[in-house]
């Protein structure tokens, strides 16, 4: 994956590129047929079917392919999907109505029976779908008649609705499904032409579903791992769109590109420092509190990511329902952080350091960030020792709570009960909170935030949620990434999400006469 | 020479043998797990043993390695974790990518370096040796990483000539090859300089040029197939910089080659595929060099294979 892509050799190739701008850059181009647009993405996508695909590139592109019941709009909300209207006449107890006439883009009726078969095939032991896991609080699902699914929980469970974003394949989809091929046939605005893992995934048109007039005919999804390549492919004109992968230093270059457009909106991802709760010394508050002043994160976003960047206050953006920023604020302040890390008794010696010595480990992309925070942290006395792993490695360490500090991201947070999967005492590794942070305060209020049905409770019970772990600083909370889109200017309409999800590529339109004729030719 | 080439061909059986012995050793040694990176964060412990009992991965270690070993005695390379196919058909199906880009690569690499060379060694110290000399230098220095996106702002960018990434055709091919085999060029041209400039002092040169050729003639008729022995030894040898430069290039061009999917299989901690991949390297390794000692002989009539 991106192995080589060096911030250094970045910097050295964007002045390259600013150097060649003045040679022009409007020379003919190897196109692409009339009608089809090409997305690159920085790697390719594990699963075609939805009941497999896990990582987000996979789930983007399904969420062209396949419907679901509900959808997050791109106000973060739940918004219909299959379902025409849905009710919960009890705790436990969802039912949804479905839209009538969807077809899948062979021809089939979907009906409430493909919807039930597809969430059969998730729950059996034997289909290993890593889908299960997430469902474990779904009781049963039945389809009374073709036009209803109803879902029973095995308690009142506030983020059910969750569960109903599942993909639906036809009734009878195979299992496993084959990696290399393209995957069952969805209802989405969009079919799979054709699946090359580490190369493309071609789409073309779903002729059930309607598409707006001038909408483009079909999309090829080409994976392209290098950063530098990408923003080459959009200067030459040879990529349409890309979102969310193109690095923050070439991006002025880009905007200053007469054919290019840079779309800025403000994302979901949680970017954040986590601490280990089982070493003696980050288990002091005053140490953490002492390293979250000793960050200067506005001076990192405005700097190191060029402004992509809004600083956070804590894992949900102003974006969800739920956001409360009214939290203790660590803003730089490195004389408060002396001051704290004295009271913990670590003096400075004569040589400004003190006897604080921590392990951060990080990828290669995450390099950069590390000399920074190296940096700051030495400046309040704190040696930060960097070991930057190969992703599988690292990613291995972490899930197995095997680090001190490290920085991470969340994509996709939607729904607030995500403190329940990462600050509850009972999710630890195996589970999400690789800290160990443990406060049984936390366990009571997220616990009941996942029992509470009625938002408006739900919402003061996040309210305590977000300033108890701004206090305890489980996480250093650092920033929200952007939703960066680079886009060809003969595209209208594209609106980024603020979770990066390309839901809108349906909806936009692409100023090239004839382009949809030449496409429904192919 | 057949005895010869059936011999080395006998050797390929504990090379073979020690390279995934090695790879099955080093793969399995570091962190990581293929089922947790298949079925992600949420997955259940329960989901997890189930699926390492499905992929067979919670037998003891040596169990494993001899199942494998049996497999391969039987040309079964096994499953592909992550691609769910026969590790077989996933590298028949990208090793000629690289194989392709590998050859192209060493094609460019002579192409380029034996006029340099020949130019340089010719007439040591003229303005042609320094030039060339010069290129050689900043070829060796100039990372795949930089050169490789430094040729598509050039080529394809701003002056519209090639396309920029993918494979298909021969417009598609240049600028990886080039990129390849850039640096290789450099060294050969400058171990072919070398090379020339002790043939060109040798008593038969002299005694052509005696004889009234030119001495540029006599070099190349008569000087320039001594001249070649130790450059194809270099070659042969410099064959694992080309494959290992081969995966950098096709994550550069995304070319859909073995080394990247290799990558990817590493990441993935994708067991079969990665020592698959792997062998299949090795044994070209050693292939080319094998070849390497054949052209020797062919080259230079002194040499004789035993």
């Amino acid at each position: 994956m991106a192995m080589i892509s060096k911030p250094a050799v970045a910097r050295m190739l964007a002045l390259a590129l600013c150097g060649s701008v003045a040679l022009g850059c409007n020379r003919p181009k190897i196109g692409h047929p009339a009608g089809e647009i090409q997305v690159d993405i920085e790697s390719s996508p594990t699963s075609t079917d939805p009941r497999f695909a896990t990582d987000a590139i996979s789930s983007r592109i399904n969420e062209l392919v396949f419907e679901s019941l509900v959808k997050i709009g791109p106000d973060g909300q739940f918004v219909n999907d299959l379902a025409q209207s849905y009710e919960r006449p009890d705790p436990k107890t969802l039912i949804f109505h479905l839209r009538h006439g969807v077809r899948f883009s062979d021809g089939r009726k979907l009906t409430a029976r493909d919807i039930k078969f597809t969430y059969d095939s998730i729950l059996d032991p034997d289909s290993m779908s890593p889908k299960r896991a997430g469902m474990k609080e779904l009781a049963s699902i039945s389809a009374p008649d073709d036009y209803t699914i109803v879902m029973t929980t095995r308690h009142p469970y506030a983020p059910a609705l969750e569960m109903a974003m599942q993909g639906i394949v036809p009734a009878g989809a195979p299992l496993p499904a084959a990696a290399m091929s393209a995957g069952p046939v969805g209802s989405g605005p969009f079919r799979m032409l054709s699946y090359k893992r580490d190369e493309s995934v071609e789409l073309a048109r779903n002729p059930f579903h309607p598409a707006p007039p001038e909408a483009p005919g079909a999309i090829l999804f080409k994976v392209v791992p290098d950063p530098t390549v990408r923003a080459l492919e959009l200067a030459e004109g040879q990529c349409d769109l890309s979102e969310n992968n193109i690095e923050a230093s070439v991006l002025p270059w880009l905007a200053d590109h007469p054919e290019l457009r840079v779309s800025n909106t403000p994302g979901t991802t949680y970017k954040y420092l986590m601490f280990n709760f089982r070493d003696p010394s980050l288990r002091d508050l005053r140490v953490r509190r002492a390293i979250a002043y000793a960050i200067d994160r506005q001076a990192i976003v405005t700097s190191v990511l060029h402004g992509t960047a809004r600083v956070a206050t804590g894992m949900l953006s102003p974006e969800n329902w739920a956001y409360y920023g009214e939290v203790t604020d660590y803003g730089y302040d490195p004389a408060a952080a002396c001051r704290l890390l004295d009271q913990a008794g670590y003096p400075a010696r004569h040589d400004g350091m003190r006897n604080l010595r921590f392990e951060y480990k990080t990828t290669p992309e995450g390099a950069r960030l590390a000399e920074v925070l190296q940096a700051m942290l030495k400046r309040v006395g704190i040696t930060l020792n960097v070991r930057i792993l190969e992703w599988a490695t690292f990613y291995g360490d972490i899930q197995r709570g095997s680090f001190q500090l490290a920085s991470l991201q969340w994509v996709g947070i939607d729904d607030p009960n995500f403190y329940y999967m990462t600050f509850d005492s009972s999710m630890t590794p195996p589970g999400m909170n690789r800290g160990y942070y443990s406060n049984p305060k936390m366990d009571a209020l997220v616990r009941t935030g996942e029992r509470t049905l009625d938002l408006a409770a739900r919402r003061q019970i996040y309210q305590q949620v977000q300033m108890l772990a701004a206090s305890d600083l489980p996480y250093v909370s650092l920033w929200w990434v952007d939703t960066v889109a680079v886009m060809n200017r003969s595209l209208s309409g594209f609106a980024p999400y603020p979770n990066g999800s390309l839901r809108s590529l349906a909806d936009l339109t692409i100023a090239r006469p004839g382009a949809i004729e030449e496409a429904a030719r192919r | 020479m057949i005895w010869y080439v059936l011999r080395r061909l006998a050797t390929l059986v504990p090379v073979a043998l020690g390279v995934v012995t090695l790879t099955f050793a080093l793969i399995h040694l570091v962190p990581g797990d293929p089922v947790v990176a298949m079925l992600g964060d949420t997955a259940s412990p329960a989901d997890i043993a189930g699926m390492r009992h499905r992929l067979g991965l919670d037998r003891p270690i040596l169990v494993q390695y001899v199942d494998f070993l049996g497999g391969l005695a039987h040309g079964d390379l096994g499953e592909s974790i992550s691609y769910h196919q026969p590790v077989s058909r996933l590298i028949a199906e990208r090793f000629p990518a690289t194989l392709e880009l590998a050859g192209a690569g060493l094609l460019v690499a002579m192409v380029i370096a034996f006029p340099l060379g020949f130019i340089a060694g010719a007439k040591p110290g003229s303005a042609g040796d320094v030039g060339s000399m010069g290129f050689a230098i900043v070829g060796i220095s100039i990372p795949h990483i930089y050169l490789g996106p430094l040729l598509m702002i050039w080529f394809s960018l701003d002056l519209g000539l090639l396309p920029l990434t993918g494979r298909g055709g021969i417009p598609h091919l240049v600028l990886p090859a080039v990129t390849l085999g850039t640096a290789l060029a450099a060294v050969l041209a400058r171990m072919l300089r070398q090379s020339i400039i002790q043939v060109r002092d040798s008593d038969y040169m002299r005694t052509a040029v005696s004889k009234g050729l030119s001495p540029t003639l006599a070099l190349f008729r008569h000087g320039l197939r001594n001249a070649l022995t130790p450059v194809v030894t270099l070659l042969g040898l410099e064959l694992g910089g080309l494959l290992t430069g081969a995966l950098i290039t096709e994550i550069i061009f995304s070319w859909p080659g073995l080394g990247r999917m290799l990558i990817s299989a590493i990441s993935a901690r994708d067991y079969p595929l990665v020592e698959g991949a792997v062998l299949t390297f090795a044994l070209t390794y050693v292939f080319v060099n094998m070849a390497t000692d054949v052209v020797y002989a062919l080259v230079d009539p002194r040499v004789s294979l035993r």
